[in-house]
């Protein structure tokens, strides 16, 4: 697995079955019904967080955690070498006759510098492994996803009584459900 | 998690099992005994503490490097024509140095500044400021959880509500610490701030030992500002509090999906919080910043407030762990622990900046008279120094960066006791140096104030728990924090 997931690129499907739901309360429910009914769920999109959901699906803690931390260690590395370069090998100043070892002036440098590398680091790492790099192309289940609409996606597989999918979705509130084939959405009334 | 099943909601009243009681009480009758063994040694030790005094006295002086004496000279004298105002605010040096042959190196550069360090000083000093030292600190810490009821409200924050009646609890002491302050402050004013004792000699300009900073100081800092202003502004605090806590009992009671005492209670909350922000500071300078009255720190306020706050919020923590532990607080759960462990992380991380920065400033300004705080500080308490920087942040700051450590009891009361315990030294540490100068130890007289302090905040704060429901139970917000929930 590269840096940059693919698994989560709609283009190469098979067949996908996608429901489209107003109100989180509902999504949620009908979510922990198809679960429990042992259907595997491609992934859930909502336009912001939907509390509870992440455990309803079984998502995995993020290790972004430990990407912060990594990061927080390399800008603390970099910011010392740097100042350390500047400061005291290269160029030394004499400031109010002030040493020019390591000093409290040191500090905010390199507490700054920890931490712009910790923030870039988690956002472009974020970004990579979600896919959202420059260039892709967008493929949005439906536009709306990103509006007001949720949306569950169900990757069809040997075993999935696609009949049954859908009947729950709409038991479940789904607004409209769709078959996604080769890229091409069909209404199922 | 929340979802899918609903949670019921039920009142539950608290009383303070045996175990508990007997624990604080244990807690205050080993402070007692701690403190009358401490007052029993008392005696033989001060002789000997007072020979220390004097020769670490000299130590200090000689130790300032004479470089600065003349830096500091020159630099008066290269001032003078173009900025008027130095010569006002550092006048006392400008004096001292044309007097120069009348005193030595050590007094041209410290003048009165360090003698009061050499002063005599009765035994009973050292109890009356572990007195100031624990009333004080029980007073912010007790102050501070009011302020974090009032932050919860003025935020708008609704993940708080299940564990609200805690504060609640514990910002009832602080009148009771506020009172142990203030008698300690009286009994012992002329011995803790040098500055009342030079009140007492009404010098004027021109005699000996006449102190144009004192002096300059006194319509602020005299004796009789150092009790009214902060009893006023604590009266203040406590009707804002007492008015919270009525409408919060009176909320209970009424129907429900009534919001007038939220409505209420926001608004309060909004008015003690600009109020103790503003003022929070005066009390800090008066009894605390005013024991090295010569020394100056634009941060001080808050930086006390800092040292205070993160003590509050991991006594929040303790106290919803052990109502946890005995069977309460049911609505409670792992992420109310786990935003309360992060509330605490980020408050040591924010100690530890104002630690450093207060520091910085006098480290780049480099006046003598700034510097001299830290002086006494660093070279006669290195290991004081630097240990309460491992305590305060180096230690919980490496434990509360997991995750684990948060959502473990075990771990974080422990790091919540250690930071309660590290910031009770932190405050010490700012008043005993002040007082004494060089050469002051923890002694048990010291571990048995605040041993007892503890005990009888302990049983204090555990009493008021009972006096109510532990369950805001028509809190508009309660079913918010009941489904709290921070992700996987």
């Amino acid at each position: 697995m590269g840096l940059v997931d693919k698994n989560l690129s709609l283009r190469n499907r098979n067949k996908m079955l996608v429901g489209v739901w107003e109100d989180e309360d509902s999504l949620v429910d009908a979510t922990q019904t198809l679960v429990d009914q042992g259907i595997h769920i491609h992934d859930v999109y909502t336009p912001y967080p939907v509390h509870g959901l992440d455990r309803v699906i079984g998502v995995k803690r993020s290790r972004l955690a430990r990407v912060a931390f990594f990061c927080g260690l390399t800008g603390l590395s970099l910011m010392t070498l740097m100042i350390w370069y500047m400061y005291v090998h290269d160029w030394p100043v004499n400031v109010g006759n002030k040493p020019v070892r390591f000093t409290p002036s040191w500090i905010p440098v390199i507490f700054e510098g920890t931490v712009l590398c910790t923030a870039f680091g988690m956002g472009i790492f974020f970004f990579l492994r979600s896919r959202m790099v420059h260039g892709i192309k967008n493929d949005l289940l439906d536009v709306r996803q990103t509006d007001d609409r949720m949306i569950i996606a169900i990757e069809t597989t040997d075993g999935v009584a696609e009949a049954d999918v859908l009947k729950t979705m709409k038991d479940k509130g789904a607004v409209e459900v769709r078959e996604m084939e080769n890229g091409i959405q069909t209404v199922i009334k | 998690m929340g979802h899918g099943h609903k949670i019921e909601i039920k009142q539950e009243n608290f009383t303070v099992p045996g175990k508990a009681k007997q624990f604080a009480m244990i807690f205050m009758i080993l402070g007692l005994i701690l403190t009358g063994i401490g007052i029993f040694t008392l005696d033989g030790n001060d002789s000997s503490s007072h020979a220390d005094v004097k020769d670490s006295h000299t130590t200090v002086t000689t130790k300032v490097p004479v470089v600065e004496v003349s830096n500091h000279a020159t630099e008066m004298e290269g001032s003078e024509n173009h900025a008027p105002d130095m010569d006002n605010e550092h006048g006392d040096h400008s004096d001292a140095a044309s007097h120069g042959e009348h005193h030595n190196v050590e007094n041209e550069q410290f003048g009165p500044r360090m003698e009061y360090h050499a002063q005599e000083k009765p035994a009973s000093t050292k109890i009356l400021a572990n007195l100031l030292t624990a009333g004080y600190y029980f007073f912010m810490v007790s102050l501070c959880a009011l302020f974090w009821y009032a932050i919860q409200y003025a935020a708008n924050a609704g993940w708080s509500v299940a564990i609200k009646r805690v504060p609640e609890a514990i910002y009832t002491f602080f009148p009771i610490a506020f009172v142990v302050l203030v008698v300690a402050a009286f009994l012992g004013k002329d011995d803790i701030y040098h500055w009342a004792h030079y009140e007492h000699l009404g010098l004027k300009p021109g005699e000996t030992g006449y102190d144009k900073v004192l002096d300059g100081k006194s319509g602020f800092l005299n004796t009789g500002m150092l009790f009214i202003l902060p009893t006023i502004l604590v009266a203040i605090w406590y009707f804002l509090g007492n008015k919270m806590r009525k409408l919060s009992l009176a909320e209970d009671t009424a129907k429900s999906g009534d919001v007038t005492f939220f409505r209420k209670t926001t608004r309060l909350s909004a008015a003690f919080l600009v109020l103790f922000g503003f003022t929070i500071s005066i009390v800090v300078w008066l009894f605390i910043m005013s024991v090295d009255a010569h020394w100056y720190s634009t941060i001080f306020g808050v930086y006390n407030f800092a040292t205070s706050w993160v003590s509050s919020i991991s006594v929040i923590l303790i106290f919803v762990l052990f109502l946890k532990s005995r069977g309460h607080l049911n609505l409670v759960t792992k992420e109310h622990q786990h935003d309360l462990g992060k509330f605490m992380f980020a408050f040591t991380v924010f100690w530890a900046y104002i630690w450093l920065f207060q520091y910085l400033l006098i480290w780049y300004a480099h006046i003598p008279e700034e510097m001299m705080y830290y002086q006494l500080r660093f070279e006669q308490y290195k290991t004081y120094f630097l240990a309460n920087f491992v305590i305060n942040f180096v230690l919980p700051f490496a434990f509360l960066l997991m995750r684990t450590a948060k959502r473990t009891n075990a771990l974080i009361i422990s790091i919540g006791a250690l930071l309660f315990v590290g910031h009770y030294f932190d405050v010490w540490f700012m008043v005993m140096p002040g007082v004494f100068g060089p050469g002051m130890h923890i002694g048990l007289l010291d571990i048995g104030i605040f041993i007892f302090f503890t005990g009888l905040f302990v049983y204090w704060v555990l009493n008021q728990l009972t006096k109510r429901g532990l369950v805001a139970v028509n809190h508009p917000y309660l079913e918010e924090s009941v489904y709290h929930d921070t992700g996987v």
